[in-house]
C-alpha cells in the first residue's frame, strides 16, 4: 500500500517536472524559428491582446495555421481594424510585430496556441502583475470592463447574444462556477485568465450582479 | 543527419504522452502515429476553426457515394443564427427587388410548389487552400471542404416566376440569418447572375440526404448551385432580392474572386481583372489508402471520387510510382450531372519500399486537372493531382 502510494506520488512528480522542463524547451523551439526576437513581456503583451480582441469575433487557432509575409499580415491586421477589432495603433504595431515574427511563411507548420504559448509565459516569466489575492469588486469599474471584454458575445446590458444571457443567470450566484468559466473558459467561451486580473473580474462580476 | 531541436522536442512530448498513457492504463498503448496534423480531430470531423465552426471531413468519409449530414464539412463566416431566427413555424422568406410582386413565404407555403430532388457536390472555394505555395490567408483547409448530398427543395425559378422578374432584374441576391458579432463586419451577402438563378436546378433546399437541412448546414433553407462553388449556396436562407447589378461589398466584390486568367488561362487577360468564382473545375481524390499506410505486395485496390461542376467526368488516372506512369481507373455506377463519381483502380503492388500514389480527372471537355492549381491571392479553386505517401511491406 505505502510502497503503491510512494510509487504513485513519485510518478506524478516526475511528469511535473518533466512538463515543466519541455515547457521551457517548446517555448526555445517557437523563438528558435522567429523572424526576429521577441522579449517575453512583448510576446505575452501582444499574446493577450490576441486573446482578448480577435476572439471576439473568431477563436485563435485561425491566427495560428496561418504563414504569411509581412504586407498581408499588415493587410489582415487592416481589415480587422476596419471591421471593428478593438487596438489602438499602439496595441496593432505590438501585434503585427508579433504574427510577422512567429506565423510567417517559413515558420514550422506546427507552432503551439495562443493560450499554450500564454501558459508557458506565465509558467516562464510569473503570473501578470494584478493577479493577487481575494478581492472585492466594484460595479462602476465593471460596466466599461463588460463593454470591452464580454458584450461582444453576451450582448449590450447582458441580455445573451451568440453567448447566454447573464443578467440574473443563475451563475452568478455561484461564484465558483462564475470564477471556473471566466478563467478557463467553457465549450466556445475562451478562457480570460490570462487577459483579465482577479480585481477586473470581480469587477464585471459586480456589475452583472446590479443588473 | 542533423535532427533539429523542435524535432526532438517533439519526439521527446510524443515519448512522455506515451509514458503517461502506458503508466495511466497500465496496458499497451502506442503514440498516435499522425504526424503534421495541426488541427483537432473532434468526432467524425477535422477542425480548422472552433468559432465560427470550420472543420473538414477526413477523406476516409469518401469511401460512400453520399457524404452523411453529421460528416459533411461546415463551413461559415459567422457561425449559425439564433435557434429562434431559424424556427421553422416563425421563419419567413421574403422577395423582394425587382419583382412585380413581393413575396412573404412561410416554409409550408414554399413547400407546395414541385419538389425536386437532386444530388450534387457542394465544395468551399478555399477547398485545398493549404496546397497553395506561396501560402495565402484563410482557413488553411486541406482536402475535405467537399461533399456530396442529396438536396431536396423547389426551384428558385418558380419562386421567382411567381413573384415575376421585372425586365431590368439581373443579378439575384440572397441574404441569410447569420450575424457577425460586431455591427461593423460587412454582412455575408451575396448574388449569382438571372441565368444561373432561372436554371431548372438551382433549388432552395430544405433537405439534406431526405432529412430536415441540420443547422449548421443552413436550416430551415439554403440554395443549392449545382456545380459552382458553396459560397453561392447562401444558409439560412430569409431574403431574396432581385437586382441590375452584381451585390456590393466585401463578400461579393473583394473575397470570393480570382484572376480571370486563373479560370481561362488562355484567355489572354491581364492578370488583374478579378471575377466571381463561380464554377468548380474539375477534381479528384484518393479515399483509400490513407496517407502513410502500408500496404501487403500484391492487389491493392485504390479508390476515391471525382467530380466536374456541371459537366461529367470523362476518365480518371491513377499512378502508382509517383507520377511516372499512368493507369486508367474504372469508373462505378453512372454518371450523373452535379454528383461526385466513385473509381477505383486495383494496383498490383511489387517494388517493395515508400512510393506515391497520385490521381487526376478529366472531364467531358477534355479539360484535365492540373498537377498544382495556378495561384491566386484568396487561394481559391485548388484542384492540383492528389497525392499521397504510402509504403509497400517487404
Amino acid at each position: 500500500m505505502n510502497r503503491s502510494i510512494t510509487h504513485e506520488t513519485s510518478g506524478r512528480v516526475l511528469a511535473a517536472l518533466l512538463c515543466a522542463l519541455l515547457g521551457s524547451v517548446v517555448i526555445t523551439a517557437a523563438q528558435e524559428d522567429d523572424r526576429e526576437t521577441i522579449q517575453p513581456a512583448q510576446a505575452r503583451q501582444a499574446l493577450t491582446l490576441i486573446h482578448a480582441r480577435c476572439a471576439v469575433c473568431h477563436t485563435t487557432d485561425l491566427i495560428v495555421q496561418q504563414r504569411l509575409p509581412a504586407d498581408r499580415w499588415t493587410v489582415t491586421i487592416e481589415k480587422m481594424m476596419h471591421w471593428g477589432a478593438d487596438l489602438s495603433k499602439e496595441e496593432a504595431a505590438a501585434v503585427l510585430k508579433f504574427v510577422t515574427a512567429r506565423y510567417h511563411s517559413g515558420a514550422p507548420d506546427q507552432l503551439p496556441s495562443i493560450e499554450e504559448e500564454l501558459a508557458m509565459i506565465a509558467r516562464a516569466v510569473g503570473p501578470r502583475p494584478g493577479l493577487e489575492g481575494p478581492v472585492t469588486g466594484e460595479a462602476s469599474r465593471g460596466a466599461g470592463l463588460y463593454a470591452h471584454n464580454c458584450q461582444a458575445c453576451h450582448g449590450e446590458g447582458a441580455v445573451g447574444g451568440a453567448g447566454p444571457k447573464l443578467a440574473r443567470n443563475t451563475i452568478l450566484k455561484n461564484e465558483g462556477a462564475f470564477w471556473e468559466t471566466v478563467l478557463h473558459g467553457r465549450g466556445p467561451m475562451p478562457a480570460w485568465g490570462a487577459v483579465l486580473s482577479h480585481q477586473e473580474i470581480a469587477d464585471i462580476h459586480a456589475w452583472l450582479a446590479s443588473r | 543527419m542533423k535532427v533539429s531541436r523542435r524535432v526532438l522536442v517533439k519526439t521527446l512530448l510524443q515519448g512522455v504522452g506515451a509514458a503517461l498513457v502506458l503508466r495511466g492504463r497500465g496496458g499497451t498503448a502506442s503514440a498516435n502515429p499522425i504526424e503534421g496534423e495541426a488541427a483537432r480531430s473532434s468526432g467524425p470531423l477535422t477542425v480548422r476553426v472552433s468559432r465560427p465552426f470550420d472543420a473538414e471531413t477526413p477523406v476516409r468519409e469518401f469511401l460512400s457515394r453520399l457524404t452523411s449530414n453529421e460528416r459533411f464539412f461546415v463551413r461559415s463566416h459567422f457561425g449559425p443564427p439564433a435557434a429562434e431566427a431559424v424556427r421553422p413555424e416563425s421563419w419567413r422568406l421574403t422577395v423582394k427587388g425587382l419583382v412585380k410582386d413581393e413575396l412573404n413565404l412561410s416554409l409550408k407555403e414554399l413547400q407546395q410548389l414541385d419538389t425536386v430532388t437532386l444530388t450534387a457536390v457542394l465544395q468551399c472555394s478555399g477547398n485545398g487552400r493549404a496546397h497553395h505555395r506561396p501560402k495565402v490567408p484563410g482557413v488553411q483547409w486541406e482536402r475535405g471542404a467537399v461533399g456530396n448530398a442529396e438536396w431536396t427543395g423547389v426551384r428558385l425559378r418558380d419562386v421567382l416566376q411567381r413573384a415575376g422578374v421585372k425586365p431590368q432584374g439581373v443579378h439575384v441576391q440572397f441574404q441569410g440569418a447569420d450575424r457577425p458579432a460586431l455591427a461593423t463586419v460587412p454582412l455575408f451577402t451575396r448574388s449569382i447572375p438571372l441565368a444561373k438563378a432561372l436554371h431548372p436546378d438551382t433549388l432552395l433546399a430544405y433537405e439534406m440526404n431526405g432529412r430536415p437541412l441540420p443547422l449548421l448546414h443552413g436550416a430551415p433553407l439554403r440554395v443549392i448551385t449545382p456545380g459552382w462553388m458553396a459560397e453561392s449556396c447562401m444558409k439560412w436562407l430569409t431574403e431574396i432580392s432581385v437586382r441590375t447589378d452584381e451585390t456590393p461589398g466585401y463578400y461579393m466584390q473583394q473575397a470570393y474572386r480570382i484572376p480571370e486568367t486563373a479560370v481561362r488561362l488562355s484567355s489572354g487577360l491581364p492578370g488583374s481583372a478579378m471575377v466571381p468564382v463561380e464554377q468548380m473545375p474539375v477534381k479528384s481524390l484518393i479515399a483509400a489508402p490513407a496517407e502513410g499506410d502500408t500496404v501487403r505486395p500484391g492487389p491493392v485496390t485504390v479508390q476515391g471520387v471525382a467530380w466536374a461542376g456541371e459537366m461529367e467526368v470523362a476518365k480518371v488516372e491513377v499512378s502508382c510510382d509517383d507520377g511516372k506512369t499512368w493507369e486508367q481507373a474504372r469508373l462505378l455506377g453512372d454518371g450523373q450531372p452535379y454528383a461526385w463519381r466513385q473509381w477505383q483502380y486495383v494496383w498490383n503492388a511489387r517494388t517493395v519500399g515508400p512510393t506515391a500514389i497520385l490521381c487526376r480527372a478529366t472531364d467531358a471537355q477534355g479539360q484535365e486537372q492540373p498537377m498544382t492549381s495556378p495561384w491566386n491571392p484568396g487561394g481559391f479553386l485548388w484542384n492540383g493531382w492528389d497525392r499521397l505517401s504510402v509504403t509497400v511491406a517487404a
